[in-house]
């Protein structure tokens, strides 16, 4: 991995992330929105390198690991790429295309979200600088 | 021959003559079909001085080699010859099911010329081709003649008809199957219109076709299909039709707004969106003939001031032309307008851009209640533009009627003041609802390029700035960010040839994104027996553009029309694209170089069309 020392660290990142973005009055709505269950796999970086997000029914709950149910949409990538996605650095579509994001599952309701990338990437960063990882952020 | 059937119908309409015609095989090697054999046929065969209106203009229906080859979004077909909306070479797609029809009774293509003395359909069962009287559709819409045609003739003979506008020859009319399917682009209705033919009616009652390799292309079918159905793409296009990505385009400025004023209007995204579509108002899935991605919509608004039945719904284009466009953000609205649209037999995409002008125009002042017999045009009135601008367009009604049914550049140059400033086109046809400034410069040389003017689907640059494809056998790798033009030129080359192949095979680009280059060789190689390689498959793709081009060059353009309006190419005003400059006149100089054309004639050096096999058109133009 380029940007991460273990398979904790993207993690720990992301769910710092989720966890921000889910006090985003526009976020938190666009991802009740996608009211789904979304497995975040990143477990080509090593087997307890993922996370999900429950956004069913109204609330938006996450979590590290596999969920416990099937998941409505896995989405599946390298911690890497996905450091490059939540900065905002990753044409997701391009990324698709060249099989860098391999989607499995209905990805209409997150689509709705792509435009709100680039207010992810600024709370990312913050999250970033938030846990003393200045160096990981991506200009 | 394999793939193509070698036959062609051909159909003079003032002698009432049908023939059967086999074009040379090396048109076929050298043009694929649809649009590519049509511009062929055109060329050698069509009067090039005709008026487009006139008895004498060329009317080219054409397949490709794969219609009725149950190949997902391959059985669309073709229109081609002289546009009467813009004056030169016009072409224009449609899916539906007429293609595999047409290929089933044996045939690849109508070409028809003349002008019959009474309404008149053509009717072609099997190999009887005739011309019949249509006395008693003339006047009907769109939906009444196709239940109609079906009616007589039988519920599975395949239809191609014009409505109201055709025969009042609004310069965009447009041509439906089956009363849902759109040749859209650059006025056909009108031509056929001019010809007195209200409707072509084809049945099949066989389905033999000769492939070169059956076996190989049955497996590479199978695993076609299989990765089409599966593709993200397809799987968001099916759920939420092709405006699923509307809010995407909205916020990256690629949705014009208001005539291209503006590149950010937040609420209107959502509110356009293809899932708030299909949340209020789809009933059904549809889709063209053997394809898996069913993108089409079927629609009913229940109620409200624009309600409307089950039928046809809209697509991308229709919703932003008749929404964001003319500065609404009513979607039953904008269903309602594309069915009106449907009826008559319209452009929504022409209609939309000119609709959109005339609003402009009467709010700066340059259109008055003395051009528009007193009807006042607001951004957004919708009630307006359907009960009153719409029908007053189809039927040529009144002043307002008469000056818009001729398109937004010949009303602009009617009604003078500068207002051509503000068209937004290029050579003449309005532009798709994609705005190259928050869409991607590349599309503003594609369009600029296109010989049939603006257009999104003569080839992929859309996707492939988007980053929706990529083709790294024939050196299409770069990652393109969309609001410059790094690499833009150097992608268009290769864009503009797989486009002409794409619109000569009658592919549709919503489902070709999973077809990978290797793929279409094997495509060609295994149905049609061509022999080719990647590089054959591409030069043929620049030959067919280079053709069109000549044709055009013929009709008098140049280099010089290679252009956008100043409108499409002032720096964006608002959004993600605000203040960015596109580098049109340096795109294009690259472009020139890269291809191979003359900068001023706009067409292909004497040496470049050597190179393509074109000495013989060559000697017609230099
Ligand atoms: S993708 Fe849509 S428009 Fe294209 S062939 Fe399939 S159904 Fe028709």
């Amino acid at each position: 991995m380029e940007y991460w020392k273990d398979e904790t660290e993207p993690i720990t990142a992301f769910l710092k992330l989720f966890e921000e973005a889910k006090k985003d009055e526009e976020l938190s709505s666009g991802l009740k929105k996608v009211n789904q269950l979304i497995w975040f796999d990143y477990t080509e970086d090593g087997p307890n390198c993922s996370f999900h997000i429950d956004c069913r029914g109204g609330k938006i709950e996450s979590g590290a690991g596999k969920p416990s149910e099937t998941p409505d949409l896995i989405m599946s990538l390298s911690a890497d790429d996905a450091h490059r996605s939540w900065s905002n650095k990753l044409n997701p579509v391009m990324a698709i295309t060249r099989r860098k994001i391999r989607v499995k599952g209905s990805a209409t309701g997150l689509l709705k979200l792509a435009p709100k990338l680039k207010k992810v990437a600024t709370i990312y960063e913050g999250v970033l600088r938030d846990l003393g990882w200045q160096d990981k952020i991506l200009k | 021959m394999h793939g193509n059937t070698g036959t062609i119908i051909g159909v003079d309409l003032s002698e009432g003559r049908v023939d059967k015609i086999n074009p040379p095989e090396e048109w076929y090697l050298c043009y694929v079909g649809g649009s590519g054999l049509a511009a062929k046929y055109f060329w050698e065969r069509g009067d090039l001085e005709a008026d487009p209106l006139s008895p004498e203009a060329m009317l080219l229906f054409m397949n490709g080699p794969f219609a009725g080859l149950k190949l997902s979004g391959a059985s669309r077909s073709s229109v081609g010859g002289r546009s009467p909306l813009t004056g030169h070479w016009g072409d224009s797609s449609c899916g539906g099911y007429f293609a595999p029809e047409l290929r089933y009774a044996g045939y690849d293509g109508i070409v028809i010329t003349g002008r019959a003395d009474k309404p008149s359909l053509i009717l072609i069962e099997d190999e009887r081709a005739s011309i019949e009287d249509a006395s008693d559709f003339w006047g009907l819409g769109i939906g009444e003649t196709n239940r109609g045609l079906k009616e007589r003739y039988g519920k599975n003979h395949r239809t191609l008809v014009i409505g109201p506008a055709g025969e009042n020859l609004v310069k965009y009319a447009a041509i439906l199957n089956e009363g849902h399917h759109a040749f859209g682009r650059a006025g056909f209705g009108a031509v056929m219109g001019s010809k007195n033919l209200k409707g072509i009616v084809v049945r099949a009652t066989r389905k033999e076709m000769a492939i070169a390799h059956p076996e190989r292309f049955a497996e590479l079918r199978g695993d076609l299909n299989l990765r089409i159905k599966d593709a993200l793409a397809s799987s968001v296009m099916r759920e939420n039709g092709t405006a699923a990505n509307l809010e995407g385009g909205a916020f990256s400025g690629d949705v014009p707004i208001r005539n291209f004023t503006s590149n950010f209007w937040e609420e209107m995204g959502e509110a356009l969106a293809g899932s708030t579509l299909t949340e209020k108002y789809l009933t059904r899935r549809w889709q063209c003939a053997y394809c898996t991605v069913r993108c089409k919509r079927v629609v009913e608004v229940p109620d409200g001031p624009f309600a409307i039945p089950e039928g046809p719904g809209p697509e991308y284009e229709t919703i932003v032309s008749f929404g964001a466009m003319i500065g609404s953000m009513d979607l039953a609205a904008a269903c309602k307008a594309g069915r009106l649209c449907n009826d008559f037999g319209m452009d929504t995409i022409s209609a939309g851009g000119t609709i959109a002008w005339a609003m402009e125009a009467f709010e700066r002042g340059d259109l008055t209640p003395e051009n528009t017999g007193g009807v006042e045009l607001r951004w957004g009135d919708m009630a307006t533009v359907v009960e009153i601008v719409l029908p007053a367009i189809a039927l040529r009604k009144g002043k307002l009627g008469e000056l818009l049914s001729e398109g937004s550049i010949a009303s602009a140059r009617r009604i003078g003041k500068g207002s051509l400033a503000y068209t937004c086109h290029s050579k003449g046809l309005e532009a798709p609802m994609h705005d190259p400034r928050g869409g991607g410069h590349g599309l503003a040389l594609t369009y600029a390029m296109s010989p049939r003017g603006a257009c999104h689907v003569a080839d992929p640059m859309l996707f492939i700035e988007m980053g929706a494809c990529y083709y790294p056998e024939i050196g299409l790798e770069y990652e393109l960010e969309p609001k410059t033009d790094e690499n833009k030129p150097e992608s268009a080359v290769i864009s503009i040839a797989l486009g002409a192949i794409e619109n000569s095979a009658c592919f549709c680009q919503f489902a070709d994104r999973e077809v990978t280059i290797p793929d279409w060789v094997e495509l060609f190689n295994t149905v049609a027996g061509y022999g080719w390689d990647a590089d054959e498959m591409m030069r043929t793709g620049r030959r067919i553009f280079h053709l069109k081009r000549l044709i055009n060059y013929r009709f008098g353009l140049t280099a010089e029309d290679d252009d956008l309006t100043p409108r499409m190419l002032e720096p964006a005003r608002d959004g993600e694209p605000e203040g960015i400059e596109i580098n049109f006149s340096g795109m294009k100089a690259k472009f020139y170089e890269l291809m191979g054309m003359d900068p001023e004639k706009g067409i292909a050096l004497p040496e470049t069309l050597q190179q393509h096999g074109m000495t013989g058109e060559s000697s017609r133009v230099w």
